[in-house]
């Protein structure tokens, strides 16, 4: 459709505006986490939007080595948190992944499961706060309080309601012949779904690993719930980048918030296009 | 499922019923590990929640959990939650975040997603780029908007630059200001996901009927409101419906940047059952909070899944 030029004016110049707006708090996380501590101060009096003299010395600081600035030093560095956050939200997704799929084709070919579609929602509606109690009693039996596994089993079944429906919508998209085919030619129906269904889906796979992995890097509440120091993920270990003897670390905090922000973003900009289905369990398809 | 230990009689005579069963099985099989975990999570906690809940158990009690029956004292913990004002006022406060934080993300990504229906330069990189908050770990958002709101941060350096005084506002530390700055982090990071959802949905209304509208003259405000906008309602409400589970649950950003303060001016439901939990450590009272929270939510849910499916 036709627009008129004042609308096209009035458009850049919204989006700019909305931009302008909603890049404030990501630009200055970047910016922090470049500055020298001199410039982190929160005085406010030399306030600089840009970093005088760009360092690297936060990064540096949080991975171990001492910052020429800084005479504090870190009794646990980052390097463990980061491996516990990938550690965790990976094999989360492969749980997740796994039965999901697997069941969301149960579903879709056999009518198997006719009950899971309703309970998975259900799952995802309740506060996870609200179940965390037997959940952290379970854990403490089973032995897998403050482990990446037991981090992994939880996010598994947190995100298992998206990996199933996104899973299912597209199971249902796909066309049924080539099975059929495949099945006349006398494969077993366990055959035709690890030969030829599965490879098809791969990039319907791929994008909602995708999808469930920055479910499972995105949590905060969890971890802090079922980890206390070994395996602590990177939003929990983030908080010991204070004490009352240093302060707010902002320059060390903002470095490490960059480190996890950096991945869900670059995923998430890569999916797009199944973002929609998966954050509306497949209600919506682009 | 009781003849999947029964051998297959003769293979390949009667195929259809062989093939009808293996079906089945195959069926059973895969459906098996999803309805494991959905049990586990559910079935367990829940008896579990019931019984903790009707004791005052706590795990610094040095009993196990599995003889709180020791501690038994009934429903009073449901009778003391009535008349919490704390649980009351986090309730009410999740719900006032609700009521702000929903329809600014509603309408702000409805105004956006007007603008991006149709094509335009640079319309892509401006749409990933929109996109970018909603897909920061929402720790990470709490952090950044920490930052921001500090008395000699960056949000005070603007309005001194626009008012040319020296502002110093306490946000985080003032009851009424803290509440504001954890909507704004809020309204910030799922204003793009309302943007997402609607723009797809705009995008599905069929454009022949808009066509038609205009060629007998139809303003574009009336197009909208009486071709597109009916068409959409699902979806809006799709998008109500998502915004309104997770604003319920907030937490992330929310602890980070105030941890419920100053006093209990920020504190959300799930705030609130987290510090009982950590801080006071009574157990049965939370179970029988969380156990409250579980059935109002499940009523709920149950009624608007039965009015969605009528409509």
């Amino acid at each position: 459709m036709q627009r008129s030029l004042s609308f096209e004016i009035f458009r850049y110049t919204a989006i700019a505006l909305f931009l302008a707006l909603s890049l404030i708090p990501t630009a200055w996380m970047l910016s922090m986490a470049f500055k020298p501590i001199a410039e982190w101060q929160s005085s406010g009096v030399d306030l600089t939007w840009w970093p005088n003299n760009p360092t690297l010395d936060n990064f540096r600081f949080i991975f171990g080595h001492s910052s020429s600035d800084l005479i504090v030093a870190l009794d646990r560095t980052a390097g463990r948190p980061i491996l516990a956050s990938l550690l965790s939200a990976s094999f989360g997704t492969a749980i997740a992944m796994t039965a999901g799929t697997a069941a969301a084709y149960g579903l879709s070919r056999f009518g198997f499961g006719g009950n899971l579609p309703l309970a998975l929602i259900q799952l995802r509606l309740f506060p996870p706060m609200a179940v965390m109690i037997p959940v952290m009693i379970m854990w403490a039996f089973l032995g897998l309080i403050d482990t990446w596994w037991g981090l992994a089993l939880i996010y598994g079944i947190v995100t298992l309601p998206f990996a199933f429906w996104l899973m299912k919508t597209f199971f249902d998209d796909m066309p049924r012949e080539i099975e059929d085919a495949a099945l006349v030619e006398g494969c077993s129906r366990w055959r035709v779904f690890l030969r030829v269904t599965l490879p098809m889906m791969r990039p319907a796979l791929a994008s909602s690993a995708l999808f469930v992995f920055i479910l499972n890097w995105s949590d905060y509440l969890i971890a802090l719930l079922l980890t206390t120091r070994d395996w602590v993920t990177i939003p929990v270990y983030m908080a010991s980048l204070s004490s009352s003897m240093t302060g707010q670390l902002y320059g060390a905090k903002a470095a490490l918030g960059l480190i996890a922000a950096v991945p869900p973003v670059i995923m998430g900009i890569a999916i797009q296009k199944q973002l929609v289905r998966g954050l509306t369990f497949g209600a919506l398809k682009e | 499922m009781t003849d999947m230990t029964s051998p297959m009689p003769h293979a390949r005579t009667d195929a259809p019923d062989a093939e009808g069963r293996e079906e089945r099985r195959l069926g059973f099989w895969l459906t098996l590990p999803a309805q494991l975990l959905v049990l586990f999570i559910a079935l367990f906690p829940i008896l579990m929640q019931i019984y903790i809940s009707l004791t005052d158990w706590s795990p610094l009690d040095g009993i196990p959990w599995y003889r709180a029956y020791e501690l038994w004292i009934g429903l009073l913990n449901y009778a003391d939650l009535a008349g919490d004002p704390r649980f009351w006022s986090a309730l009410w406060r999740t719900g006032l975040v609700m009521a702000i934080c929903v329809p600014v993300q509603v309408l702000l990504g409805l105004g956006l997603a007007i603008l991006f229906v149709d094509d335009f330069r640079g319309k892509r990189v401006l749409y990933s780029t929109i996109l970018v908050p909603m897909m920061v770990v929402p720790a990470v958002a709490g952090y950044m908007f920490f930052m921001l709101f500090q008395s000699g941060g960056p949000i005070n350096d603007l309005l001194s630059m626009i008012s040319g005084q020296r502002v110093t506002i306490a946000w985080l530390s003032d009851p009424d200001l803290a509440l504001f700055a954890v909507i704004v982090s809020d309204i910030w990071q799922w204003t793009p996901l309302m943007f997402l959802i609607l723009l797809a949905g705009m995008v599905s209304v069929p454009q022949d009927q808009q066509m038609a509208a205009v060629l007998l003259g139809a303003s574009w405000g009336r197009r909208f409101r009486t071709i597109v906008l009916p068409r959409m309602k699902t979806i809006i409400i799709i998008a109500v419906a998502i915004r309104v589970i997770e604003n319920f649950k907030v937490f992330d950003n929310f602890y980070i940047m105030t941890g419920g303060g100053p006093g209990v001016a920020t504190e959300t439901i799930s705030i609130y059952i987290y510090k009982v939990t950590q801080q006071e450590l009574i157990w049965g009272y939370v179970a029988a909070i969380a156990l409250a929270i579980l059935i109002v939510l499940s009523v709920v849910s149950m009624l608007a899944i039965r009015k969605m499916r009528k409509a």
